[in-house]
């Protein structure tokens, strides 16, 4: 009886879709409400499923023809889905609250039913992805999961901006997934004898593919590529910077908290739970995401626009995800049980922090342009006086991205730092990870100060934002401080979920204290510094008050104002200028790809010419067919 | 007893770190044909500071404005934990090395944020001067941290101090001897404060109290700095470590000063281009450090 609770957010999701069709104003309230109701139950679904494994089967129909392994629809939430559908519960939660104010004042513009009917269709679908167990449903919910979020996307209709970039979104997304449906049918095909249960597939592939090591690297290649593109793994990240700021700002929020996190879990059953460990594979997903924290994090720095500038720091992050996901292969696959098991867990912390604070940074951005109507950093500034709690939001969010410690992003870097740090193998990749977190702080500082602190070019109206939008906004925030102060928890779940792939992690090796999860082999606990840090500040803040007087600000003994102030292109310029081999090679490669896309584009256009004559086409199909037989039979040549 | 050794390292840091200044004071100004002012000129200065009442500038987002100080100078503080200084006495854990670069980073941080919330348009841009440098220090530091780990096969001072004699940890400590150098405001890598051209840029706003307590951060920053080059050179259980912690503390003050003497500021992209050349070298030195030499 209890795992029926799974079907509960189905039920209420889809009829919040259908009540979405309706055009009157109070349907987008109900929405709202309706999917963050059905967010609490995916929550609790999750917490649920930690403690036991749940399991949903539905015979749909009897057919013995070739969709006989559709036959049986198959929920299933295990420790690791367990974990993904906390984050997406309380993260959908989160912009469901906030979307009940915020997406008012779509209202006089926009046709809201793009909004209330593809939004928790949305929800839904990521739901789907997270809790079936059999691959061929994966690829379907993964593609209505692609096509409500690009409607979502293009949701100001009348920007061409944003309708160019869900284009682009779902063509390159599409491309991606046909990636992961070759290698879904490689492996039914070859391996697991018409069997997409993940049960089975685990059972049987990992023995399969150590005696097939070219199938082996053939799906590799194709479900990095495959789940990268989602991702939005360096090259193949282009559509998100576009996608994800044209959103409204609490889909934004979903889509870099946790839609971008599900080939990261996709990645986890494939990597970790399907396939063989294997070095040269860890090392392989690391120089990606190396690759993919560098160059994205070098380039959101020259950002001026706010969402756009998020939007690269979540490839950023995928970066962080990917790394210690890749060291934690390489070193499970070498037999190091121990820095394996601690860089596996950063990635799913990484993973569930990244959610949390870009989710709440997104919302922050979202509420400053409730307020102020724009993006645009230059012309932002001096916010913090009257949107106070927004402020402290977000400069909660971007410390915690940062790394800082105490919070959330500290703890999970950290644990990045030291395993990787910890062989010569992958100290390189754990250098430039320092480096890119330095290189983040300055990003934010950015981002915080463009926005809240620094004299705005004129005199900016607004003020702070309604309960329900801040509300959501402090949550998260509290998430990013307790988590931080308090890994335990996490860690726990991490253990758990992590345990459920098979891989084991002794937590009892570990010692956690607040900020920071150590191998037990110190003699003395980091708690002091940060007991010592919050003591000594208060001690000096009793011992040296600082009340003052308040005098105006200094102007270089002029009288009228100084009439200079500093706008967001102008930040780091000497720095972006010494560095600019990064942004030569990021720019050739950019028009690389563009190159290639042009070729591609003239090469559909001449097979649509040939198309029209029906020899021709029919020749095409058969070439074409021969192609995919050789690639499905042939890999083993 | 360690608890104790590390009281006693913090009160000596505490009263020693304006002492060096002064020191290094009455050095620049005798290489300059100077009388110079008193050793003790610094310590006045800033118990003259802290008399002083504090004002807040009308533009400032206060909050912000008026903790940054206290972090700055305590984040600063709590790495003294980790580093010994006078006695060989620290916590030591996994990963403190990287713990020490983050409550540094966290003590930039703190006082960038102060700065730009001052509301204060020299002050961003001094902020503003501070985080490139400070990015691309962090380039550096990076490479050097990853050398050292592989060097020491460790990720905790404890075991890293002092370094095994090699090709790799000379070349290492050379950079960090750059690093520590540009980390340390010092003339040519004062940019951000750059007092002739946008008037002491960060602090410009800051006064009494709030100004004494950035400054002694300076200072303890510095002297951290120096211990930390000290460490990984002077063996920690040597019974005549104090005379050549103290010896060593005295010589990189004047080699430090000396050189401060003899340069003219940099431009900021000057500096970031010198940082980044150094980090091509690190690589190198890393590569030498990965092949064990």
């Amino acid at each position: 009886m209890e795992a029926q609770i799974l079907l509960l957010p189905i039920g209420i999701l889809i009829i919040a879709a259908l009540i979405g069709l309706s055009k009157a104003k109070v349907v987008l309230k109900i929405v709202n409400m309706l999917s963050a109701v059905s967010s609490g139950v995916i929550i609790y679904d999750g917490v649920l499923g930690l403690k036991t494994t749940i399991e949903l089967k539905y015979n749909l129909f009897n057919s013995s023809s070739f969709f006989a392994f559709l036959n049986y629809l198959v929920f299933r939430v295990d420790a690791l889905s367990a974990f993904f559908l906390l984050i997406l519960g309380i993260l959908s939660l989160c912009a469901s609250v906030y979307g009940i104010k915020y997406m008012e004042r779509y209202f006089e513009r926009e046709d809201m039913r793009v909004y209330t009917f593809n939004y928790p269709l949305f929800i839904l679908t990521m739901y789907l992805v997270v809790i079936c167990w059999n691959l061929l449903w994966f690829i379907i919910f993964w593609e209505l999961m692609t096509l409500f979020s690009q409607f979502l996307v293009a949701f100001e209709q009348r920007k061409e901006k944003a309708v160019k970039a869900a284009f682009k979104y779902f063509c390159m997304t599409k491309a991606g997934a046909e990636f992961i449906v070759l290698a879904l049918i490689l492996i039914i095909l070859k391996a697991t004898n018409f069997n997409a249960n993940y049960s089975e597939i685990a059972n049987v592939l990992p023995a399969y593919l150590s005696v097939h090591s070219t199938t082996l690297y053939t799906l590799t290649f194709a479900l990095l590529i495959g789940l990268g593109v989602k991702a939005a793994m360096v090259p193949f990240h282009s559509w998100l910077p576009d996608a994800h700021p044209e959103a409204p700002s609490n889909v934004s929020a979903l889509l870099s908290g946790i839609m971008i996190k599900l080939p990261i879990y996709m990645m986890f059953r494939f990597f970790l739970g399907f396939f063989p460990l294997k070095p040269e594979i860890g090392i392989v997903i690391a120089i990606f995401g190396i690759l993919t924290l560098f160059f994205s994090m070098m380039y959101a720095l020259l950002q001026e626009d706010s969402k756009r500038l998020l939007a690269f720091s979540s490839i950023d992050n995928i970066g962080y995800i990917l790394l210690p996901m890749g060291a934690g292969i390489y070193f499970l696959a070498n037999g190091s049980q121990l820095f394996g098991g601690i860089a596996l867990a950063a990635a799913l912390f990484h993973t569930m922090n990244h959610a949390f604070f870009k989710g709440l940074l997104f919302l922050t951005a979202g509420s400053v342009m409730y307020e102020t109507g724009t993006r645009d950093l230059n012309y932002l500034g001096s916010l913090a006086k009257k949107m106070p709690l927004t402020a402290f939001t977000a400069l909660i969010g971007s410390l915690a991205i940062a790394g800082i410690p105490p919070l959330n992003g500290f703890v999970s870097k950290w644990m990045i730092y030291i395993s990787t740090l910890s062989s010569p193998a992958t100290s390189l990749f754990g250098i430039i990870a320092i480096f890119i977190s330095a290189v983040t702080l300055g990003t934010f500082v950015k981002y915080f100060t463009a926005i809240f602190t620094k004299p705005p070019v004129k005199e900016i109206d607004a003020k702070e934002v309604p309960l329900l939008m801040s509300a959501s906004q402090l949550l998260l925030a509290l998430f990013c401080i307790v988590f931080g102060i308090y890994p335990f928890l996490p860690l726990k779940m991490i253990s758990q979920a992590l345990g459920s792939i098979g891989v084991q992690i002794h937590l009892d090796s570990l010692v956690v204290y607040p900020s920071l999860v150590v191998p037990k082999t110190g003699n003395y606990s980091p708690i002091i510094i940060f007991a010592f840090l919050l003591v000594s500040t208060l001690i000096v803040l009793l011992l040296i008050p600082s009340r003052g007087e308040v005098v105006p600000t200094w102007k270089t003994g002029r009288s009228e104002d100084l009439n200079m102030s500093m706008p967001a292109d102008a930040y780091y310029r000497d720095f972006r200028e010494v560095f600019r081999e990064v942004y030569t090679v990021g720019d050739a490669s950019k028009r690389f790809v563009q190159k290639i896309a042009e070729m591609a584009g003239m090469f559909g256009i001449k097979f649509e010419v040939l198309s029209y004559d029906l020899n021709s086409m029919l020749s095409i199909a058969m070439i074409l067919i021969v192609i995919l037989v050789a690639v499905l039979g042939g890999v083993e040549l | 007893m360690n608890i104790i050794f590390i009281a006693i390292n913090l009160a000596f840091a505490l009263i020693i770190a304006p002492l060096i200044d002064g020191f290094e004071r009455k050095i620049r100004a005798r290489l300059q044909n100077r009388q110079g002012p008193s050793i003790l000129q610094t310590w006045w200065d800033l118990i003259k500071l802290f008399k002083r009442p504090t004002i807040e500038p009308q533009d400032s987002v206060k909050p912000l404005y008026k903790l940054a100080p206290y972090i700055t100078f305590t984040s600063v503080l709590a790495a003294y934990l980790i580093i010994p200084t006078l006695l060989p006495a620290s916590t030591n854990f996994i990963g403190d090395l990287i713990l020490v670069v983050y409550l540094l980073g966290l003590a930039t941080l703190s006082f960038v944020i102060g700065a730009f919330s001052s509301g204060n348009a020299y002050a961003q841009i001094g902020s503003n001067r501070d985080v490139s440098l400070f990015m691309s220090e962090e380039l550096l530091l990076a490479f050097i941290i990853g050398t050292i780990a592989v060097i020491g096969k460790s990720l905790s001072f404890g075991q890293l101090f002092p370094l095994p004699f090699r090709i790799s940890s000379v070349l290492a400590l050379l950079l960090l001897f750059l690093v520590i150098y540009v980390a340390s405001t010092r003339l040519p890598f004062d940019i951000a404060e750059a007092e002739p051209e946008i008037i002491e840029g960060p602090l410009i706003e800051y006064s009494g109290k709030h100004l004494g307590l950035l400054k002694y951060f300076v200072f303890l920053k510095r002297l951290l700095l120096y211990s930390l080059i000290l460490d990984f050179i002077i063996p920690i259980q040597n019974p005549i470590r104090l005379i050549c912690y103290l010896i060593g503390i005295i010589i990189l003050s004047i080699v430090y000063s000396t050189l401060e003497a003899y340069y003219g500021r940099f431009r900021i992209d000057q500096a970031i281009r010198i940082l980044k050349r150094a980090s091509i070298v690190a690589l190198i030195v890393w590569m030498i450090a990965v092949v064990g030499w």
